[in-house]
Formats: structure tokens, sequence, C-alpha cells
């Protein structure tokens, strides 16, 4: 047992770390905010963390509080040039930020290391502290679908101008989500980079943004188990699939498609959603017969 | 409960005035009809009062305070709650739901607490659902609360609709159609709810196109064609004024 676990720590890290920025994503995703912020979001807390820790000798647990910090801020100050921006404008705006703080990295080396990045981090973070960064990441996203922020998230996402008719404050709701994707996004970088021995600016480029919504679309985008069953799937591809290792790109993107047209809601949301259906065609026909039976 | 007032109300868009001039007002514990042919610009009386669309000209009063400026989510905390003409619920939530989020007004859980489900956000949860369900009860919609909205019946869905509008304690409620397309038994159930929240104090403003249903519960009606008002007083006096005929009917029906 023990054996295996050695094998795999890799991987399941790997899966935690993936797990932490699917639910930044997700968040957003919730709250109808289209947004693909959460590499950025991402590169600015990994930077934040290494740099406080490799040249002020900050205690990593205050560089990766820092991260978190950086996040949550900059998630806020995004939200308010794209209040106005909805769907694709907003998916849109949200990649030239990524783009500006990845090129950013690269340039400013002075503070950055550019294209080199920094190589002397080191291994601060290990598999408990990953597991309880998900925790509580799992617990706020619970706790979310539990309150009325998720209501309110809900439907945002659902129908805005009616939401709006009901008293949903739009912008307030929206910077809200962007402040949770920030400080999440924030938090999983600080956590990565401490993790990873070094960093440079192309892990959280185009490629990153697509593997993180990649896994959302295959979980899930609504429920708690949406993102552990996208980022495991995209965890566990690879070891299954390792006689068509050279092939993998393609495995992913047949996949892809197939959850797309079999399981639209994701494999997570969707198994759920049918398994809801299921429950409430069986309530719909005992309704209908009860009314039948009444003469 | 204060009456909604709406004095010399008008909305242009460019050249085309689609509201000139209409003033009416929806008191307290009543209902109030407002009627008129199709593009006569009911439609838009509603998106003004709710804040949806900017007010050309003209005063928007609730009590005594000028809400006419306002955008629709201050709207609903002023206590103005709708329906909408093609109905407009949460398609993946259930009916249970969609109820609760009418009366996100209402929470007074901070989202702090929201996000960490502190015992104030269960408590406060508890009681909502508690609240929604006397709602579904009232409505008679216990059975269907944890049916997904999207897959319920037509007339059903409206109920769902009304319910959440109802929710968020409204002291005037604007319902845009809320029977089109429903037979006169269904339109006679819809009615007895909207007399009873009548009598509870609230101001109603009923748009139809179902005259026999307006003149049933409205002891006023106003009527609108091509944006201005061309009738307004009791219903079976309304009915029999040669404009409103021609209006309805055409020229040489009357």
């Amino acid at each position: 047992m023990m054996s295996y676990y050695q094998a795999y720590q890799p991987i399941i890290d790997f899966f935690l770390l993936n797990l932490g920025f699917a639910y930044s994503q997700q968040v957003a995703l919730r709250a109808g905010v289209f947004s693909v912020a959460t590499a950025g979001f991402g590169a600015l807390g990994a930077y934040a963390s290494a740099i406080l820790v490799t040249r002020m000798g900050i205690s990593p647990a205050l560089a990766i509080a820092t991260a978190t910090l950086v996040g949550t801020a900059v998630g806020f100050l995004l939200s308010v040039p794209l209040a106005r921006l909805r769907g694709v404008f907003q998916a849109i705006a949200t990649l030239a930020f990524v783009e500006v703080i990845v090129s950013f990295l690269y340039y400013a080396e002075g503070i950055t290391g550019g294209a080199i990045g920094i190589n002397n981090i080191p291994r601060m973070v290990s598999t408990p502290a990953l597991l309880a960064a998900v925790a509580a990441v799992m617990y706020v996203t619970w706790a979310i679908g539990r309150s009325g922020v998720g209501r309110a998230f809900d439907a945002l996402r659902q129908d805005e101008t009616v939401a709006a008719c009901l008293g949903v404050s739009i912008r307030n709701y929206h910077a809200l989500a962007f402040v949770l994707s920030g400080a999440i996004g924030g938090l999983f970088g600080g956590l990565q980079s401490l993790y990873v021995f070094s960093i440079e600016p192309g892990q959280f480029g185009f490629g990153f943004m697509v593997a993180i919504l990649t896994a959302i679309v295959l979980g899930g985008r609504g429920t708690l188990i949406g993102p552990v069953a996208g980022c495991a799937i995209l965890a566990l591809l690879p070891e299954i699939a390792r006689p068509l290792a050279e092939n993998r790109p393609l495995v992913n993107g047949v996949i892809l498609i197939a959850v797309i047209i079999y399981l639209p809601q994701g494999v997570g949301d969707g198994l759920l959603l049918q398994w809801r259906n299921r429950r409430s065609a069986r309530r719909a026909r005992a309704i209908e017969e009860a009314s039948r039976a009444v003469p | 409960m204060p009456s909604l007032r709406l004095e010399n109300v008008s909305k242009r868009f460019g050249g085309l005035t689609a509201v000139g001039d209409v003033s009416l007002t929806v008191p307290e514990g009543t209902i109030t009809g407002l009627i008129g042919p199709n593009g006569a610009g009911k439609s838009t009386v509603v998106n003004l009062i709710t804040g949806m669309l900017k007010l050309t000209e003209g005063r928007i009063v609730l009590g005594d305070e000028d809400i006419g400026e306002i955008g629709p989510e201050e709207v609903v905390r002023k206590g103005i709650a709708r329906t909408f003409q093609n109905i407009r619920l949460l398609p993946e939530a259930t009916v249970l739901e969609n109820v609760l989020i009418g009366f996100h007004r209402h929470e007074t859980a901070s989202i702090l607490a929201g996000l960490l489900n502190l015992p104030s956000v269960w408590r406060e949860g508890k009681a909502l659902r508690k609240q929604a369900e006397a709602l579904l009860e009232r409505f008679r919609m216990s059975d269907y609360a944890d049916l997904p909205a999207g897959g319920l019946a037509y007339g059903h869905q409206r109920r769902v609709e009304m319910m959440r509008a109802v929710a968020s304690g409204p002291d005037v409620l604007l319902l845009d159609e809320p029977v089109a397309g429903m037979n006169d038994v269904e339109a006679d159930e819809l009615g007895v709810i909207f007399k009873d929240l009548a009598a509870s104090g609230m101001g109603l403003l009923l748009i139809e196109h179902n005259v026999r249903f307006v003149t049933k519960l409205c002891p006023v009606v106003h009527v609108l064609n091509t944006g201005r008002m061309i009738a307004s007083g009791p219903a079976e006096e309304v009915m029999r004024d040669p404009a409103v005929i021609t209006a309805y009917l055409g020229k040489g029906q009357a």
C-alpha cells in the first residue's frame, strides 16, 4: 500500500494542485462570469510566494498567505473594468489579462528572472498541506452552494435580468466571483511554486488556461464533485493511456468531444443531473397517478 | 403600504414614442387593470416602473419617494416585484429553489457568513425554506417543490414565477399578462389568489389581454393604445367607451 502511495504521490500532488485551480475557475463560471483569469491569478501567486521565500527568507505559510492576498486584490481590481462585459467579451478581456501578466513576467527580469524564471525554490509544501488547502476550498465551495450567495450566483448564471429584478446586485456578486476566483487562484499559485522547485512564465500561459478550463468542461461547472471528476480524468488519463503516450493530445481531444456530446454538463454534473431527473420523473408520475386516482 | 403613481410618464426610442404622457395610480389593496391591444406599450410601462428602461419624461413615485431614476436592483428593494410576459424561470433550478431566490432581498446573513457556512446562514436558510414551502402551499404547488422548473407545464411555470415575485414581499406587484394561454378555470384560480394578495394590502397592476378576466377583478381599468392612455375608469364604463371599442375592434364596429 505504502509503495503504491509513493509511486503515485506526484500524480496525487499534481491532481490536488490542479483541483485547486479548477475550483478557482469554477466559482467564476458558476456566477455566470466567463473568466479565464485563473492562470493569471496563479502566476501572480506563484511569483509572489517564490520571491518572498527565496529573496526575503519569509516563512512559507506567510508567503502563501501573501500569494492569496495578491490574488484576492487583483481579482477585485480586475472586476472593476470588467463589470460591464459579458460572455465571450469577458473571456477575451480575461485572456488579455493573462497575456499581460505573462508578458510582464518575461520582461521584468530584475524581479521575476525573465524567461529563466526562479529556480532555487526549496520544496516547502507537501501532500498534507495540499490536502488541507483543497479541503478548505471545497468547504467554501460547499458552503456557497448552501447559502444565499450560491442562490444569487446560480440566478445570475441562468438569467441575469431575472436576478436583477429580484434584487441581486449584479456588480457586487460578479465582483465577489472575481475575488473568490482570485483568492483561490493566488493560494494555489503560491502552493505550486513552493512545490515544483522552479517556475517560469510559460507555465502559466495559454496551455495552463486550457487545461484548467478542460477540467471544468469535463467535470462540470455547477457541483462540488465536478472539478474532482474533471481533474481525476485529466490526471489518470495519461496513466491509463500510457501505451498511447505519443497520441496523448489525440486521446484528450477524443474524450473531450465525447463528453461534450454525451454529457454536455460534464461527467460530475451530468451524472448527478441524470440521477435527479430520473428521481423527479418518478415523482411527476406519482403526482399524475395520484391526481388520476381522485375522481 | 405605499401606493405607486405614474405622473406624465413618457418613453421615446429615437423618433418613436412607445409611451406618451401616461399617468396612473396603483392604490394599495386593489387590483388595477391596464389593457390595450398588441404594441400599445403595456410592457414598456412595466419596464419603466422596474427601472429596466430609463424614463424620457415624467415621474414614478412610490409612496412619496421618486423611484424613476433608479435601476432594477434598487426598485425591488423599494418593494416592487414583477412577472414577465414570456415566463422567465431559472430552468436548471427546482421549483423550491426558484421561489427561494425570490427572498433574496430579505436575506440578512452576511456574505462572509455564507462563505463559511456559519450557523446564522443555516438558521436563515431553514426559515426561508419554511416560508417558501408555505408559499408553495398557498399556490397549491407543494407536490412540485423538488421538480426542475424548466420541465413543468405552462400554467405551473406561471405560478412559480408568481410565487417568486410574491416571495420578495412587494408592496406593489406588476403582473405582465399572468393568465395568457390559460383556460378560464385556471385563470379564475389565479384570480382568487390575486384577490387574496390585494386583500393583504398589496397593490397589484394587472396587465392583460383577457378583458373578461380584467373586468371581473379590477375596479379601475386603464386602456392604452399606441402609447397613449385613451380611457380610464370603472371597467364597465371603459368597455363601453367608443374609443376603446375602436382601438380593439377597428372603426365601424361600434
